[in-house]
């Protein structure tokens, strides 16, 4: 998952009116208990805008390690053993969960199993039998990301 | 939508397509995805252009708003392995506008010298796609092509296999649907061959 123009400007949006809430009413010398109950409701905005950066960064985080296992990692493939749906989604993408058998050449076959968020045309194809890349952290083997 | 039916009518007749009332091409493609199934309808089916085979049809769903797409669908099996997803896409299109969603599946734009196409299209790709490939692909002949021939609104998305042009207009009339098969069929022959290679 990666964030897009739309979680920063969310991000902004409830960062920002949070905080004219919890600040505005005490400096606009309102009476402490329409303060309380502005400044209460800003703090929640200011936790969710928190919250949804601390998920962008990781995401962030995750990507680049990704991205370093990809251009470092030694090319195998993955072939999908099953299919199951978890029922849960994301942003109307569903969580696959997928059986794979994983070949690295060098390290051997194993099974092992991922969940991933896809979009629904990538999840419409992922099918028992379809082989796709995978890349492996040499260091690591157990640690691979699937090329879908 | 008469007049929609005589366009594709005539069009199937012209070029010797079989007419479809109705196909459902299933959510193969983001575009297809928004219509239920991917239905289309009208459709025809047959030799879009050149030695290249598919179907064409309209796209139409509504998200707060109705979007009419007119979408020729190629298969490419062989780019799977190579290029699973490839998205050139008009730049400004929008096919939602309900969407507010701050995280989305991650995609690498792809970067061309070409600024005649990076105004024209925003071109993504999978994050783990092999750049040279994808250099190859974009030839400069491509590269040009996309840039310079196609109908205005034309873009493509590559899935799995399946490639789907499309352009946004309610009755493209038959030189439309002629142009957008074409394009598809350029760009699917464009691909198979660099696959083949």
């Amino acid at each position: 998952m990666q964030i897009n123009r739309t979680g920063i400007w969310l991000i902004g949006f409830f960062g920002l009116l949070g905080l004219a809430m919890c600040l505005g009413p005490p400096l606009l010398d309102a009476n402490a208990e329409t303060s309380l109950i502005v400044a209460s409701t800003g703090a929640i905005f200011v936790l969710v805008a928190a919250g949804l950066g601390l998920y962008a960064r990781h995401a962030k985080a995750k990507a680049a390690r990704q991205d370093w296992v990809f251009r470092n990692g030694i090319k195998g493939s993955a072939t999908i053993l099953e299919v199951g749906n978890s029922h849960t989604t994301v942003n109307e993408m569903p969580l696959m969960k997928l059986q794979l058998a994983l070949e690295i050449p060098g390290v051997g076959r194993s099974e092992v199993s991922r969940r991933e968020v896809m979009p629904v045309f990538t999840a419409n194809c992922m099918k028992e039998g379809l082989v796709l890349p995978a890349y492996a952290n040499p260091e690591d083997p157990s640690e691979f990301i699937l090329v879908w | 939508m008469a007049d929609l039916d005589a366009t594709y009518a005539a069009f199937a007749a012209a070029r010797g397509l079989e007419p479809l009332p109705a196909l459902g091409l299933g959510s193969l493609t983001p575009l297809l995805v928004e219509s239920k199934h991917g239905q289309v309808a009208p459709a025809a089916r047959g030799r879009l252009a050149g030695e290249v085979d598919g179907i064409v049809g309209q796209l139409a769903y509504t998200r707060n708003k109705t979007f009419r797409f007119n979408v020729a669908l190629v298969e490419v099996h062989a780019s799977t392995a190579l290029v699973p997803r490839l998205f050139c896409i008009r730049s400004g299109r929008s096919t939602r506008d309900d969407e507010f969603y701050g995280f989305e599946a991650r995609h690498s734009k792809l970067w061309t010298e070409s600024t005649a196409l990076n105004q024209r299209y925003t071109i993504s790709t999978s994050p783990f796609q092999d750049p040279n490939w994808m250099r190859q692909l974009f030839s400069p002949a491509l590269v040009d092509y996309l840039a310079s021939k196609p109908p205005a609104d034309f873009s493509f998305e590559l899935a799995y296999g399946i490639l789907l042009g499309s352009v946004e207009d309610d009755d493209p009339g038959a030189d439309g649907l002629t142009a957008l098969c074409e394009a598809t069929a350029h760009v699917a022959a464009r691909i198979a061959r660099e696959c083949e290679e």
